[in-house]
């Protein structure tokens, strides 16, 4: 095995990839050929003795789960209830009410494990409000957009449930590393914000009318129901009474009741979040099984320690490869999606990272930067095909607008490489429990 | 069939929970196995499986052929997975193969989900492939609203 031969298997990947075979098959076939062509394995039990590990393996049912939990919440008023609740808070603070997408998807985000779905479910609500109140419709769409990436980085997320089972990192750990650059990205979006109405204090439209503290306190029980919903997800993660999949359990089970409370839980909707959520799992399926049966045949092949190997032998800083790959999860992000973006390449890239010297936690907190990255980068980017959807916009004046959002998140990568500790102080604060 | 598949995947996901609750992990899995598997044929009738189409969209008057070749790769590689599942499930009820869980469930069982699922995955690419060659049908592309997956 040396680079040249996976260099060679590389190209057939992006080739089939690239062609537009389904990308699950294509991983699956990839591997297959792989195997028979470097090693003298014989390919097909393995292939389906993995692939039946992976789609039965326990860890795994909290993603199934949560993805439900976002399909029922998204068919609810929440974001409505949400928007009243948030909107009296922000009138002070210079950019008002662009602030509720920013705090609307933070909070949204502690609910729900993807991006998409934040931004979809925070936006139904507020761009029509925002845009009838004449808000600069490049900041609605740019908040938005990149305020809504955070779903992946506060937990619940599903990519960081993904990039556990595949690197094996426990995923309650991943949940609670999250939190903090969660609300570090949510700071810098909003100080943004706050710059930005500062030195244009004419586009941003007047107050309407000023509310007293008691109309805001009251206003603020809208808020009740999702900060409850939060509470018995995260915080039965982070007391430890609860695995991550025990905690979507529960988060499935309180946004039935939720929605059953709000009153828009009937037969149609509970058999629409369930067929969604499935489809979407099963989606999400086929890519994993494929790229476990990938990762077993590139570990037969021996690619990733070669690769690893490799990259050691340029002698890199580590700072200098943390760039590097940023980079290529960059360049990656702007024509495949994340979830894709982390199987394909943890199969590989996993050894030379640790042999780097790079904690796994923080490389996971890493990887679901740039994954949020990728989220917003053209031409494939699932938030601005989103925002394409609800605005009727083209995708370059999206992608255009949600320009200084990248930018921030680069800084957050820079700062969490500065302070590690960011992401891994709280997990082992968990730990001491 | 959708329909039938829609009560299938509802008895699943109920089941899913409720054993859940009383903690048999493995049941879990199994039945998020068979839901996955079981809607494996109906998620790509809908277009939700994930794939990149920047160049088939620009291919133009070639794509067609691409699209032809893509199914009929995928197709292969479908074929492969299916013949595969088949076998490990046939070879768990020959050797009375049992998992080493606490749960003791002979594997064949939940692993007939997966060899069901992945046959039915491989019949609609095959009924695909062939009307994209006699060029009756055409493939439903992405769906308007993206999924909410990400």
């Amino acid at each position: 095995m040396d680079i040249a031969a996976a260099a060679l298997l590389m190209l057939v990947l992006f080739a089939l990839l690239g062609a537009g075979v389904w990308i699950g098959l294509a991983l699956m076939g990839v591997a297959w050929i792989g195997m028979l062509a470097f090693t003298a394995r014989v390919p097909g039990d393995a292939m389906a003795v993995t692939v039946w590990g992976t789609a039965s393996s326990w860890t795994l049912t909290a993603l199934p789960l949560f993805v439900w939990m976002g399909e029922i919440l998204f068919r609810t008023r929440m974001s409505e209830d949400m928007f009243r609740g948030l909107a009296p808070w922000m009138e002070r603070l210079p950019g008002r009410l662009l602030h509720t997408n920013i705090i609307g998807c933070t909070i949204f985000a502690a609910v729900s494990g993807s991006s998409a779905a934040t931004c979809a479910t925070i936006g139904k609500m507020t761009l029509p409000e925002l845009r009838s109140r004449g808000y600069p419709e490049d900041k609605i769409i740019g908040t938005l957009a990149g305020a809504g990436t955070l779903g992946l980085l506060i937990p619940p997320s599903i990519i960081m449930i993904v990039y556990g089972v595949t690197a094996e990192v426990s995923i309650a750990k991943l949940f609670i590393a999250g939190v903090i650059p969660g609300i570090l990205v949510a700071a810098l979006f909003m100080g943004y914000v706050i710059v930005w109405s500062l030195i244009h204090p004419e586009l941003i439209p007047p107050i309407e009318r000023h509310t007293t503290l008691r109309e805001k306190l009251h206003a603020s029980k809208n808020l009740i129901p999702v900060v409850l919903l939060i509470l018995a997800v995260l915080g039965s993660i982070y007391v430890g009474v609860a695995t991550a999949t025990e905690a979507a359990a529960f988060g499935v089970v309180g946004s039935l009741i939720l929605s059953a409370l709000q009153g828009s839980l009937s037969r149609a909707t509970f058999g629409s979040s369930l067929m969604g959520a499935t489809r979407l799992y099963c989606m999400i399926a086929l890519i994993l099984a494929g790229a476990s049966f990938l990762t077993l045949s590139m570990g037969y092949i021996g690619l990733p320690r070669v690769l690893a190997e490799w990259i050691a032998g340029l002698g890199l800083s580590k700072f200098a490869l943390i760039v590097a790959l940023m980079l290529f999860y960059i360049l990656l992000g702007c024509f495949l999606d994340g979830i894709s973006m982390v199987v394909l390449t943890m199969a590989i890239i996993i050894p030379t990272v640790q042999k780097a010297g790079i904690d796994l936690l923080w490389f996971g907190i890493f990887i679901v930067l740039v994954v949020e990255m990728a989220q917003i980068t053209p031409p494939v980017g699932f938030n601005l095909f989103v925002l394409q959807g609800m605005t009727g916009r083209q995708i370059t004046y999206i992608a255009r607008a949600t320009m200084p959002m990248f930018f921030l998140l680069v800084v957050a990568v820079l700062l969490i490489y500065a302070l590690p500790e960011l992401a891994t102080w709280l997990p082992e604060k968990m730990m001491q429990h | 069939m959708v329909g039938t598949l829609a009560s299938v995947l509802l008895g699943i996901f109920g089941r899913l929970l409720d054993f859940y609750i009383r903690g048999t992990d493995a049941y879990a899995g199994y039945c998020m196995a068979a839901a996955g598997f079981l809607a494996l044929a109906h998620t790509f009738r809908r277009g939700e499986h994930i794939r990149v189409t920047l160049l088939l969209e620009q291919a133009g008057a070639a794509r067609p052929w691409l699209e032809r070749l893509c199914l009929a790769l995928a197709l292969f590689a479908s074929g492969l997975l299916a013949w595969y599942s088949v076998r490990l499930a046939w070879q768990s009820h020959t050797f009375n193969d049992i998992s080493t869980g606490n749960d003791a469930t002979r594997l064949w069982i939940p692993q007939i989900g997966m060899a069901l699922g992945t046959g039915l995955l491989m019949i609609a690419l095959l009924d695909a492939f062939v009307g994209a060659w006699r060029a009756t049908s055409v493939l439903p592309s992405a769906p308007a609203t993206p999924s909410h997956v990400e």
